[in-house]
């Protein structure tokens, strides 16, 4: 009997372990066994594959430029976005007629489906009729529609930048949120006193605001980063990782391996893993640092 | 208390497992009773070309047509066709299968699948000689296994050069083009015309390896050469790239065609933004619903020295499976369909083209179908039977266009040693 009692406790615990254990543990459990498998295209396990399905992944011609661009996506896509929402934030911060108006603006690319808000952009930017080339068209900026010029999706090189703006556009409003609601547990008579020592404003926002915001920040920042990394649509509408595999992320490039071999797929799953693993690890551990300088 | 919850669950789980089985078990005797007197019931499983359930194209009521006109004439068999979706059919009759639930007959895109396991009539089983005489000798070959034919050809598809008249007449450009340098010259004209696209290039994702087999034809190039060996990076293909890659460098095609899908490129050129195109009956709806009827002509594709007097062809199946040995009735029911109306009801449905010799006959008085017709005998097909052509084909969709991009014979070079390595 009171051993019974000992083990209450789990009934209640219990069914969120199980739920932790079936969707989040096994399916990573079943995922690195998967990548030392050989398997059909029908997704039938031919048996055990050492780890071929490794050598082949670290073989393939493009996957050093594919980690490497990833992690510049990365990068690239999360330090904007926290610079922007910044500042975003600490506008919609301040009183202002139809403050209220352009908060729920602001929603919107976040209430827009991801993969919706990808395709339009790919058409505004289509070289015959979209409109963001019809514009550059009547600013001068290109000669004719339909041409190499006009196509900024065909090429890496104006590609890259494109698909960062969308990913940066869709992660902003997220961002945003989290931090003023971060702005808004900093109490006024903070700021206060600081005015009364007759420090500057920029002088306050460095050393009041920001310490102060860390914790949001820090939170938002994670999630864009993990977000992120994992992105999919946003390439995968815009460019299929093309042209060859110039615009491709180690996601996209999972998916396409998918076609072609399951258990390389699998292999480029479980990089991925431990690349998310260790991008939260350095994250956390450069947010820490500063804790401890400032 | 968990533990009796759980064994309740289980007891219950059981339960529904053992009506449920008990249920598979009663129809399936059931059936057998009917066979024995009299009345017999063939189930079918077939493909959705259609837009879907509901639509007026859709599977189900193509199928009820043919199965209501063969029952008028057959009382004593009954056919139950079940229309699948092309994303689902592959799983679902897998699991049939799986499940010893097998259909009578099955259409669908492939058949080699199941010759392995020994669950197919062979095909002379099921098909009247004369039916099988009149059967395109090229898509039949390749319902054999082992040289005994297991798949019958259901229908296919073709590809040919669409032009656009009006641009043509625009230009100055008075007939198609039946060479790659008249093809040049065309686009040059078309150019000066104003057209952005002279010719509608997709290298893209979407079907880069139709478009690239169409160009390697013209040079008497193809993924593999006449011994069966995987040569994509022969000396015909890549100077067939090179010449392409010279198109591309002057903008005499789609810009950065290996990012464009054939989709797009259709549209633009609905839209009239393309000169010409390699299209299949598949884009005559299309180009038509774009207000492009009757102001484009279909012609040959030109080759380097001449028109191709081939085409990539593409075709889908129909099988039967022998578990319920109703191979008399099966015989039946597909004599009536190749040598009724049915294909010339698909191809006006869906515009896709017959497989039989008479079916061809029966189409070839429409003007706009005539190069589809005129080169489907001779048809050239993917190397789809090799399993390797599963690894390299998605592949060649990612990577072939950057062959008009960057070094021809370098790109061409590690698509090769895809398909030998993989």
């Amino acid at each position: 009997m009171r051993r019974l009692r000992a083990l209450e406790p789990l009934a209640w615990t219990g069914p969120a372990v199980v739920l932790i254990a079936v969707v989040v543990l096994w399916p990573v459990v079943e995922m690195i066994r998967s990548s030392f498998l050989r398997i059909s295209r029908w997704g039938v396990v031919q048996g055990s594959n050492g780890t071929a399905n490794y050598e082949k992944l670290f073989d393939e011609k493009d996957f050093a430029d594919i980690m490497l661009r990833s992690v510049v996506w990365v990068v690239a896509v999360v330090a904007l976005t926290v610079l922007i929402s910044l500042a975003l934030a600490q506008l919609f911060n301040q009183h202002f007629p139809g403050r209220r108006y352009a908060r729920w603006a602001l929603i919107a690319p976040w209430a827009a489906s991801v993969l919706m808000t990808a395709i339009i952009f790919k058409w505004m930017l289509d070289p015959e009729v979209g409109v963001i080339n019809q514009i550059r068209l009547k600013l001068g900026l290109i000669d004719a529609l339909g041409g190499a010029s006009a196509d900024q999706l065909g090429d890496a090189s104006t590609a890259m930048p494109w698909l960062v703006f969308v990913a940066v556009f869709v992660s902003v409003p997220f961002t945003t949120y989290a931090l003023l609601a971060g702005l808004a547990t900093i109490p006024s008579d903070v700021y206060e006193a600081a005015k009364m020592d007759g420090a500057s404003r920029l002088r306050t926002y460095w050393s009041i605001t920001l310490p102060l915001l860390r914790p949001a920040l820090t939170v938002a920042a994670l999630i864009n980063v993990m977000n992120v990394f994992n992105s999919f649509p946003i390439i995968w509408a815009m460019t299929h990782g093309q042209p060859g595999y110039s615009t491709a992320t180690s996601t996209i490039f999972m998916f396409i391996l998918k076609n072609r071999d399951i258990g390389e797929s699998a292999a480029m799953s479980v990089v991925n893993f431990a690349m998310v693993l260790v991008l939260t690890a350095i994250f956390l551990k450069v947010s820490r640092w500063n804790k401890e300088v400032a | 208390m968990n533990i009796k919850l759980v064994g309740g669950a289980a007891a219950g789980l059981a339960a529904m497992l053992v009506l449920s089985s008990c249920g598979s078990g009663d129809s399936g005797s059931g059936d057998q009773n009917a066979s024995g007197g009299g009345q017999v019931t063939l189930k079918m499983v077939a493909a959705d070309y259609g837009d879907g359930p509901g639509k007026p194209n859709s599977g189900e009521t193509f199928w009820k047509g043919v199965v209501d006109e063969f029952q008028a004439a057959n009382p004593n068999i009954k056919v139950e066709v079940q229309v699948i979706n092309w994303n689902d059919i592959d799983k679902q009759v897998a699991t049939m299968v799986q499940n010893g639930q097998v259909p009578d007959i099955l259409q669908t895109g492939d058949y080699s699948g199941f010759v392995k396991d020994g669950l197919l009539h062979k095909a002379d089983e099921i098909l009247s000689p004369n039916v099988s005489a009149d059967m395109l000798e090229k898509f039949a070959e390749f319902g054999k296994v082992d040289g005994t034919a297991y798949g019958i050809p259901f229908v296919s598809s073709a590809r040919a050069l669409f032009y656009n008249k009006e641009l043509f007449t625009k230009a100055g450009v008075a007939e198609p083009p039946k060479t790659w340098d008249e093809l040049k010259a065309a686009a040059e004209k078309l150019k000066k015309a104003g057209v952005s696209q002279p010719f509608g290039l997709p290298l893209g994702q979407e079907e880069a390896q139709g478009e690239s087999f169409l160009w390697m034809l013209g040079n008497g190039g193809g993924y593999k050469d006449a011994s069966g060996k995987w040569a994509i990076n022969s000396p015909q293909n890549v100077e067939t790239f090179t010449y392409i890659k010279g198109l591309v460098d002057a903008g005499l095609t789609t810009p950065n065609p290996g990012t464009k899908d054939r989709k797009t490129v259709w549209e633009d050129f609905g839209a009239g933004k393309v000169g010409m195109v390699n299209g299949g009956p598949m884009s005559i709806p299309i180009f038509d619903a774009a207000g492009l009827k009757d102001k484009y002509g279909v012609a040959p594709i030109p080759g380097k020295a001449g028109p191709l007097d081939t085409t990539l062809g593409v075709m889908d199946w129909i099988m039967a499976f022998n578990k319920n040995g109703r191979a008399a009735e099966i015989k039946k029911f597909l004599d009536f369909f190749y040598t009724g109306n049915a294909a010339q009801k698909i191809s006006d449905t869906y515009k896709l083209l017959p497989v039989t010799k008479s079916g061809i006959e029966k189409l070839s008085g429409d003007e706009k179908l005539k190069p589809f017709l005129d080169g489907l005998p001779n048809a050239s097909f993917y190397p789809f039977q090799d399993p390797k052509w599963a690894v390299v084909n998605p592949s060649i969709k990612q990577t072939i266009g950057g062959a008009v991009k960057e070094d021809p014979a370098q790109v061409l070079g590690e698509l090769q040693k895809t398909a030998e390595n993989s």
